[in-house]
């Protein structure tokens, strides 16, 4: 009896065991006991982080003493005064949406475009697999070389199409199209995922419901926009919640393609975190920069997952 | 007798007609798409060209995708290990220093084998942490299950800068900084979630009627888990391993500081130290080791590549 209760505290009470039974935890009916291995990891691992961040965002570092002094709400302060900060929220707000809407597009074309069957369509789909699996380092540093304001392919193409221009490259100048050139990464590297989970919802598309709109008369445009898109809206979802968690965090790319330069022009949240945490020793900042990009996600994913009931 | 002739022909000649125009238009959706997917895959073509080609013929605009003149001194060096000075004495004809590599050197291959094995190992930790969880996400209606399904995913959400720097101070506190183990540990945090969601959507698609039976017929619980239902799993358990491989291979940040031994590191941060300011940038050295770094992960995409789309969604889209 007593060693039975012992082991019960400190764990939450099993609400759904077998009637009459007593519960006990180490029962294979105590979903708890299953989930303990992965939560007692996640915990330490993440929430011991998370936890550490917000005692850091409350306190300042002192080099010289190599000591944490206890701040209060000054770094909380600073941040929403800081114009750097408001210069990195609307840098990455540019980024993700831009990003997003880009790659959703673009995804949504190149999926309805294999669903038809092209000739060669299983090596297509796998050729366009492969940007999604280059690790984001090797991208980077292969679009450092596209993008080079003097022997970069892409920039040479960009130039000519007027888009940008001699003084003003995608990568270098004042910055004006820097941005641009961080998004021709993200776009190359992410598109592929929309196109995958898209074709993979037009695949589930049951062939009864097109065919019976089309002897009902509904032409191509009708078929897709009234039929297949609402029909791919479940896909959509998931394929945007996932984008969107990994958009607000971009930070690879700009390590690798420009250091958040020039003139600031590339500096992302993450980035500026970065910076204040690992070059500029400001570990306090730095954490609350961190906070700040996890409960942004947090909120932005929670409703999200409200609005569309998005469920596992 | 002859009319019947006429109509049948004049039906043969539109069947006809009409097989040519839907030839074209799928000929001309094949170009289309042929050529949107030739843009996509161009970079990474460019990329592994210009690891044959010369010193000059890389910077070359545009930039020639077949028939080039091709050399081996990038690849001799980054997979060969033949000395850096030697390689670039013969490639351009003087040598300063020791390059952008720096003292670590473009010798690629230790560190893509540093790659295989955190990958690995730090696959078969998650899949052994992930898979009795997800066994309980699908198997248990509790309170507050999609609470812990949220807290699951949201361990995604943290900035990895932010969480390097506590798990480098934990790690200190324990004395496993720097080592083999501790980078596991922490790309299994960046699986775990991925891998238990994905593995709860294969364990949702076995009717659980099967526990019941195994355990009717005298298993307990966990031998039910154990012994029948992880057998049917097994495809969702290949499909977790893939994704768990893959993102261990491509992360950056968690290796690049938890690991500060350089001999110790993965090929995706030493890759990213190739351009250091020890030397210039030495794109030649660089398109090979990131070709030898895109490749592994290529190969294996080439075998496995059904798995991926319901894996990309943690099983939320069943490709």
């Amino acid at each position: 009896m007593a060693h039975s209760d012992g082991v019960l505290v400190g764990t939450p009470a099993p609400t759904v065991a077998v009637a009459g039974h007593k519960r006990r935890f180490f029962s294979g009916e105590n979903p708890w006991l299953w989930l303990s291995p992965a939560l007692i990891f996640l915990l330490l691992y993440s929430l011991g982080p998370l936890l550490y961040n917000i005692y850091l965002s409350f306190h300042e570092f002192n080099a010289r003493r190599k000591e944490f002094l206890f701040v209060e709400f000054e770094n909380w302060t600073t941040l929403f005064s800081d114009s750097r900060f408001q210069n990195a929220i609307s840098i990455t707000l540019q980024y993700v949406v831009i990003a997003l809407i880009v790659q959703v597009l673009l995804g949504i074309l190149i999926a309805v475009l294999l669903d038809a069957r092209p000739f060669g369509v299983g090596l297509m789909q796998t050729l366009i697999i492969l940007p999604m699996v280059t690790a984001p380092t090797v991208a980077g540093m292969l679009f450092r070389l596209l993008n080079h304001s003097e022997f970069g392919y892409v920039n040479f193409l960009f130039e000519r199409a007027g888009i940008v221009t001699r003084a003003e490259p995608l990568l270098g100048g004042s910055g004006e199209n820097a941005l641009l050139g961080v998004l021709i990464v993200e776009v190359w590297q992410w598109t592929p995922f929309v196109v995958l989970i898209v074709l993979a919802g037009l695949k589930s598309i049951p062939t009864e419901v097109v065919e019976a709109s089309q002897v009902d008369g509904a032409n191509w445009w009708q078929r897709f926009w009234r039929i297949k898109l609402p029909l791919l809206s479940t896909v959509l979802t998931i394929a945007i919640l996932f984008r969107l968690v990994d958009l607000f965090r971009v930070f690879d790319y700009v390590v690798i393609l420009t250091s958040g330069g020039p003139a600031l022009r590339t500096e992302s949240l993450s980035y500026y975190g970065y910076v204040n945490t690992f070059q500029q020793v400001n570990f306090g900042y730095g954490a609350t920069l961190g906070v700040f990009v996890m409960v942004l996600v947090w909120v932005v994913a929670f409703s999200y997952i409200r609005i569309f009931r998005v469920k596992w | 007798m002859a009319a019947v002739n006429t109509s049948n022909t004049d039906l043969r000649i539109a069947q006809r007609q009409h097989h040519r125009q839907q030839f074209i238009s799928r000929l001309l959706l094949t170009l289309v798409t042929g050529a949107i997917v030739f843009v996509f895959i161009f970079p990474i073509w460019f990329w592994f060209t210009a690891s044959f080609k010369t010193f000059t013929g890389i910077f070359q605009l545009p930039p020639q995708l077949l028939g080039f003149e091709t050399t081996d001194t990038w690849w001799s060096v980054v997979i060969g290990g033949r000395p850096y000075v030697e390689a670039v004495r013969e490639a351009v004809g003087a040598t300063a220093g020791t390059g952008g590599a720096g003292t670590v050197g473009y010798y690629t291959v230790p560190f893509l084998l540093n790659s295989v094995f955190y990958a690995v190992a730090s696959t078969l930790v998650t899949l052994l942490i992930a898979t009795p969880t997800a066994y309980a996400l699908s198997r248990f209606t509790m309170r507050g299950k999609q609470n812990v399904v949220f807290f699951i995913l949201s361990t995604r959400f943290m900035p990895a800068f932010a969480a390097v720097l506590p798990i480098t101070l934990i790690y200190r506190a324990l004395e496993i900084d720097d080592t083999r183990f501790g980078l596991v540990m922490a790309h299994v945090l960046i699986n775990l979630p991925i891998a238990t969601l994905l593995l709860k959507s294969f364990f949702d698609d076995v009717p659980s009627e099967l526990d019941d039976a195994a355990m009717v017929d005298g298993c307990t619980r966990f031998g039910a888990f154990w012994r029948i239902i992880v057998r049917y799993v097994a495809p969702g358990m290949a499909a977790a391993a893939v994704l768990c491989l893959i993102f261990s291979w491509n992360e950056f940040i968690f290796s690049l500081y938890l690991i500060r031994i350089p001999d110790l590191r993965p090929v995706s941060v030493t890759f990213a130290t190739f351009d250091s300011s020890s030397g210039g940038t030495e794109w030649g050295f660089l398109a090979a080791a990131g070709t030898a770094a895109m490749i592994p992960v290529f190969i294996f995409i080439l075998f496995v590549q059904r798995n991926l789309i319901r894996g990309l969604t943690l099983g939320a889209v069943r490709g």
